[in-house]
């Protein structure tokens, strides 16, 4: 019975490491024991465990691998954040959370054996936050003596979906930013280019809001489907309207009553932030109805204008939230020309000012030449008539019964 | 003097009620856009949206309907002349216009003395006009490509995707702004530097003597003072 | 001879790897290679210095606050602008909310794992573990018993989920977990508990700065956030339950901890010397009078402290993945990527199933700051020491925390100077916060009652150069800018766990983390779970760690981002 329940090949792993099988099987026992089993029950806990380390085969949480990415963990700590379900109850009834470089128990070699294993029984969840770095042939994110690149594609085959998690998976985030010098891009546009065709769900945001998070999970787990997607592969519910649509300063901002600097009794009043660069009315993102923090507060509402992070075009690391919206406190993006940073409204103005000056100094000239007073005498025959007699337009000799005037 | 005389036959009717709507509709379009771009004046913030957004669409149609006008009537092909020729026709090149260019812009660096010999409209005029229509349509594109309603049709989304998104559409729609202020600036200049006459004639349809011109022969062959007010 | 190995280091922000070379049982040399290069300050680079102090914070998603508050004081110095005092406590409170959750994420969701097997935790007597929680004089929010029954249904299911591969499992090092079933159930409520209360923690800077990670209201020239009496409420309850929390959970927790592993105290001390730039502002603004003072600590016979020098600090890329071996003041570095293999070409072998070789000259993405010539070590035992050794009345509630502890634990200062040590000092720092905050938000309200209501300044002028020392949680935090007319022309950070993963150094001494993991004992190649528990204790912040300086003449980047963001 023991012998049956427990498969030859982990018992030669088991072995392998030293463990011996009496060892194992007496864990067993005391995990069983403490569960509120006999003795007698301890196979079916080691059926368990041995099921467990290869986590797709059994059980009934669904198997997902979190990879960080060139990453700051804060997409992480974002879900970590949550609590509608909070991540202890994601992580030990929702999902079997095979790999985690922030929460996994493990480390070292038994941390990529947990990851090897779920990606070898497949059928399972990829989560990636941060960005990808090819830069240095994948060299500039390193982990266990392997660049970040192969880690990914190797992840990502035999994944059922992959969740690029925050801007930074989606296309780069700030580190695609000029001058992009690890040659960031996001996980759609890098699995595109090594043909892998795993359907990948961009979530944006820096970080992800944990409720964007759960509701990928609760409509892959629950629902048994993926989510309906935008255009750049965004989950529709989350990302089809604008940050404005939603604000709880929308109706200052049709009312006409704005903050024009910080620290004024404007902002006190919670007045609309437009005026000092709100990206709400180009950002798509559902942040003003799930708010942040356990629905604490959320950017605008504490007086922070939106700077618009949830910016990602997935197939253009250059369309980045950094460069799209910096500077921040202005109404537009600058433009880099040559090695300057111009406002778009500085060049405008430059050039309709100088064409303004020109006309008056124009206007000048015209009135020294006498023009504008009815202008200059008509020409008495087209210049190029003039050189060209045989092919003239016009018939300019007059003969006597020439009509008009006196 | 050197003007040809400015008739009523230069500009229709219908021509100058479209030339009106252009008018009030970019000068509103610049208005509100000034005032949507930043909320300078905080109290019509709530209106220039909607404002901005009718004349926008309005200014379109406007465009349309010029353009279909101008194959449905007839205005006179040049000053100082009382016949009349398809209205489309004095904006494609005409022999009064041909070889012109050079002499115009000459003209107005000073380095030709005497005034081109031309049609209604100059070369460089004729070159704007149409230009200025073009930018009318582009102008509604990349501004319905940004309202909320629109943006998201297909038609709207792929220009908003190929330039790199809302914010560069955004950054577009303004510099093309000042394509049109350039645009109205140096037209309006230019129709008052040498006097109000033609601006009276196209605005009220206020007639004045001037040089008669005959198309046939493409040249001035007289004066007529007859139409000028005593 | 063996080689040991962990790669990834995880329950760690980025991405770390630490090579060992064991030799009877003990750990007789160490690599540590800091595993992302991302390139911060080139992004900043022609950029306001109000957008770099949003962009920095992107660097960590653990510290976020730190890096934008010192962003914000080194943009301060350069306009020529000192915050208002209504905007200096509402940046402590927003930065103290940040430390109380790293730490409380720290020491339960990070490094207990090193200390406590949950599964262990299902042999425990529940009957046993409330008398067990009782006499340790630790919290109780939790009911031990449903805790039970969710672990086992959680053991039955089969999926061991995050627990997978952890080291506590038969086969890699069960020994050396070695408190009892009961310790462990406790230790496994609180961290559950744990990841509530740091999300709590987080709700505070979240409440102050709209969301966290990576907050929006902390502005250079003082704070976008303007309170509100609904606001001030939420705080004041904030804050007071994260204190009775931590009060009454992590410093007993601590003691169990020490209790069962007195080991730790033997391993891991380091290099001995310490830098510390000072956190949460004073009314006066002093670096010295900070609530948590700076100061350079040196341990020669016995321990002496010193004030912080700007130009002593250099930076060294001689072992580091940057083309040439310049060792600069970082306001002068000068510094191109320029990745080279980890190990020697052709050393490459099997041992043990893994492989391994000759590391090379470079080997890691991570540069080698130094202080005086000399690697330091930063961290909230540097913090601690500092604020202890300074002393004064304004430090008496660090004085009296630690001489508590050193007395409950039998233990003497220098013994401090270990794995343990380290754990143990953290905890003093997060009360000490704990309890600021209660402070502060008093304070914030008897300030609004006086009618201050001052929360902005703009800048003075937009060309100069400025400096912020501050502190992340995990160690001593360095942000210089130079503006010109507005704009950034040049940025430089040096982060704490630089100081801490730093790589040799030009003469080949190793740096603080590889000092301290020299002598570990190491039983199980594959599983040296004192190493890791050493490693660990630095809270090391990898992401944060590795970083360019600002680029001189000579960048050689390939990628160029067009005006119109088309690559």
């Amino acid at each position: 019975m023991v012998t049956e329940a427990t498969s030859p090949e982990f018992l030669a792993k088991l072995e392998a490491r030293g463990v011996s099988r009496r060892s194992f099987m007496k864990l067993c026992g005391s995990l069983a024991v403490a569960a509120g089993l006999s003795e007698l029950a301890a196979p079916r806990v080691a059926a368990a465990i041995e099921n467990s380390v290869i986590g797709a085969e059994s059980g009934k949480l669904f198997p997902v691998i979190w990879i960080e990415g060139a990453s700051c963990t804060g997409c992480t700590e974002s879900f970590a954040q949550g609590d509608a379900p909070d991540p202890a109850y994601i992580v030990l009834e929702m999902i079997s959370l095979n790999y985690c470089e922030t929460l996994s128990a493990a480390a070292g070699w038994s941390m990529e054996e947990a990851k090897e294993q779920t990606i070898e029984a497949g059928n399972y969840i990829l989560i990636y936050e941060g960005a990808v770095l090819e830069g240095w042939d994948g060299q500039a994110l390193r982990v266990a003596n392997e660049p970040g690149t192969d880690i990914l594609a190797h992840a990502a085959k035999n994944a059922n979906a992959v969740v690029a998690l925050g801007s930074c998976a989606v296309n780069g985030g700030w580190m695609a930013a000029h001058p992009n010098s690890a040659n960031a891009l996001g996980v759609q546009g890098f699995l595109k280019k090594q043909g892998i065709d795993t359907p990948v769900i961009n979530i944006p945001g820096c970080p992800a809001n944990p409720e964007w998070v759960t509701s990928v999970l609760v409509d892959v787990l629950l629902v048994g489907q993926l989510p309906e997607l935008t255009s750049e592969n965004k989950p529709k519910v989350t990302f089809n309207q604008t940050v404005h649509d939603n604000c709880q300063r929308r109706g200052h901002f049709e009312n006409g009553e704005f903050v024009y600097a910080f620290g004024t009794p404007e902002e006190a009043a919670g007045y609309c932030l437009y005026p000092m660069g709100c990206r709400g009315p180009m950002v798509k993102a559902n942040c003003g109805i799930v708010r942040w923090n356990r629905r604490r507060s959320w950017c605008v509402e504490s007086g922070g204008p939106c700077i618009g992070c949830c910016v990602a075009n997935p197939d253009n690391p250059g369309e980045n939230w950094v460069e799209t919206n910096t500077p921040f406190r202005a109404r537009f993006r600058d433009l880099r020309i040559g090695g300057a940073m111009v406002q778009p409204e500085a060049i405008a103005w430059t050039v309709t000012g100088i064409l303004a000056a020109a006309l008056v100094v124009h206007g000048f000239g015209m009135k020294k030449a006498g023009r504008t007073d009815g202008g200059a005498p008509f020409e008495k025959e087209r210049e190029w008539d003039m050189k060209h007699p045989n092919e003239s337009i016009g018939i300019y000799t007059l003969d006597d019964n020439s009509k008009g005037g006196n | 003097m050197a003007h040809l005389a400015h008739y009523k036959q230069a500009h229709p009717l219908p021509m100058k009620v479209t030339h009106w709507v252009n008018l009030c509709c970019m000068a509103l379009l610049i208005f509100t856009g000034f005032l949507i771009h930043f909320p300078f004046w905080a109290a019509l913030t709530g209106v220039a949206r909607g404002v901005h957004v009718f004349c926008g669409i309005i200014l379109v149609l406007n465009c349309i309907v010029r353009i279909v006008l101008s194959f449905l009537l007839t205005s006179s092909p040049t000053g100082g002349t009382r016949n009349m020729v398809r209205d489309f026709k004095t904006y494609l090149p005409q022999a009064d216009n041909k070889h012109q260019l050079i002499p115009w812009i000459k003209y107005y660096l000073f380095i030709k003395k005497d005034h081109p010999l031309s049609a209604k409209l100059g070369v460089p005029q004729k070159l704007s006009y149409l230009f200025v229509c073009l930018l009318i349509f582009i102008m509604g594109y990349t501004g319905f490509c940004l309202w909320v309603p629109t943006a998201s049709w297909t038609f709207f989304a792929a220009g908003t995707s190929l330039v790199g998104g809302m914010m560069s559409m955004r950054i577009i729609h303004y510099f093309l702004m000042f394509v049109f202020i350039c645009f109205s600036m140096i037209h309006i200049y230019l129709v008052f530097i040498e006097g109000t006459a033609n601006a009276a004639n196209m605005l009220a349809g206020k007639e004045h003597g001037g040089l008669v011109y005959d198309p046939e022969r493409h040249c001035i062959i007289g004066e007529d003072h007859s139409v000028d007010a005593h | 001879m063996a080689r040991s190995i962990i790669d990834p280091v995880t329950r760690i922000e980025g991405h770390l790897r630490v090579e060992m070379e064991v030799d009877g049982g003990v750990v007789t040399d160490a690599w540590v290679s800091g595993g992302c290069f991302r390139g911060m300050e080139l992004v900043v680079q022609d950029r306001t210095p109000e957008d770099a102090a949003h962009i920095v914070q992107r660097i960590c998603g653990v510290c976020p606050v730190s890096h934008t508050h010192a962003s914000s004081i080194a943009a301060e110095a350069a306009y020529g602008i000192v915050i208002p005092n209504q905007a200096r406590i509402i940046r402590n409170l927003v930065e103290g909310g940040q430390f109380l959750h790293s730490h409380i994420l720290w020491l339960y969701t990070l490094a207990a794992l090193d200390y406590v097997n949950p599964l262990n935790a299902l042999n425990a007597n529940v009957g046993k573990a409330y008398d067990l929680m009782e006499a340790a004089g630790t919290s109780c929010n939790t009911d031990l018993k449903s805790l039970m029954s969710t672990l086992t249904k959680f053991a039955n299911n089969g999926q061991l989920s995050i627990f997978s591969g952890g080291w506590f499992l038969d086969g890699l090092a069960p020994e050396a977990f070695k408190l009892d079933p009961e310790a462990d159930l406790i230790c496994t409520a609180h961290y559950l508990e744990a990841l509530n209360m740091q999300a709590k923690a987080s709700e505070i800077c979240g409440l102050i700065g709209g969301k966290m990670p990576h907050i929006m209201t902390l502005v250079p020239g003082g704070t976008a956030f303007v309170p509100t009496e609904e606001k001030l409420d939420e705080l004041y309850a904030l804050v007071r339950e994260l204190r009775d929390w931590i009060d009454s959970t992590m410093l007993p927790d601590t003691k169990i901890i020490a209790a069962a592993y007195p080991e730790a105290l033997g391993f891991g001390r380091g290099c001995g010397r310490y830098v510390a730039w000072g956190v949460f502002q004073r009314p006066n603004f002093e670096m010295a009078d900070r609530y948590m003072p700076s100061g350079v600590v040196y341990t020669n016979g016995e321990l002496r402290l010193e004030d912080v020098d700007e130009a002593a600090i250099k930076e060294y890329v001689g072992h580091s993945w940057y083309v040439g071996d310049s060792d600069l003041n970082p306001r002068e570095g000068v510094t191109d990527p320029l990745y080279t293999e980890y190990y020697v070409a052709g050393t490459e072998h099997e041992e043990n199933g893994h492989m391994v070789g000759t590391v090379n000259d470079r080997y890691t993405w991570s540069k080698g700051p130094s202080y005086n010539g000399e690697c330091m070590e930063a961290g909230p035992f540097a913090r601690v020491l500092a604020a202890y050794l300074r002393g004064g009345e304004k430090n008496q509630y660090v004085v009296n925390s630690l001489d508590k502890l050193m007395a409950d634990l039998g233990l003497t200062l220098p013994q401090l100077q270990s794995t343990l040590g380290r754990v143990a000092a953290r905890q003093v720092e997060c009360s000490y916060i704990a309890h600021l905050m209660v402070d502060w938000v008093d304070e914030l309200i008897a300030a609004l009652k006086e009618g201050d209501s001052e929360y902005f300044r703009a800048p003075e002028h937009l060309t100069g150069s400025g400096t912020g020392f501050w502190e992340a949680p995990r160690g001593a935090l360095y942000h210089t800018e130079h503006v010109d007319n507005g704009r950034i022309t040049g940025y430089q950070i040096i982060i704490p766990t630089t100081w801490n993963i730093a790589p040799r150094n030009a003469e080949g001494v190793r740096g603080p983390m590889e000092q301290a993991l020299i002598g570990t004992p190491v039983t199980n190649v594959d599983a040296p779970i004192n190493a890791l528990r050493t490693v660990h204790s630095f809270d090391p912040c990898t992401a944060c760690a590795v970083h360019v300086s600002e680029p001189a003449t000579g960048k050689h980047f390939e990628t160029v981002t067009s005006p119109w963001g088309v690559r």
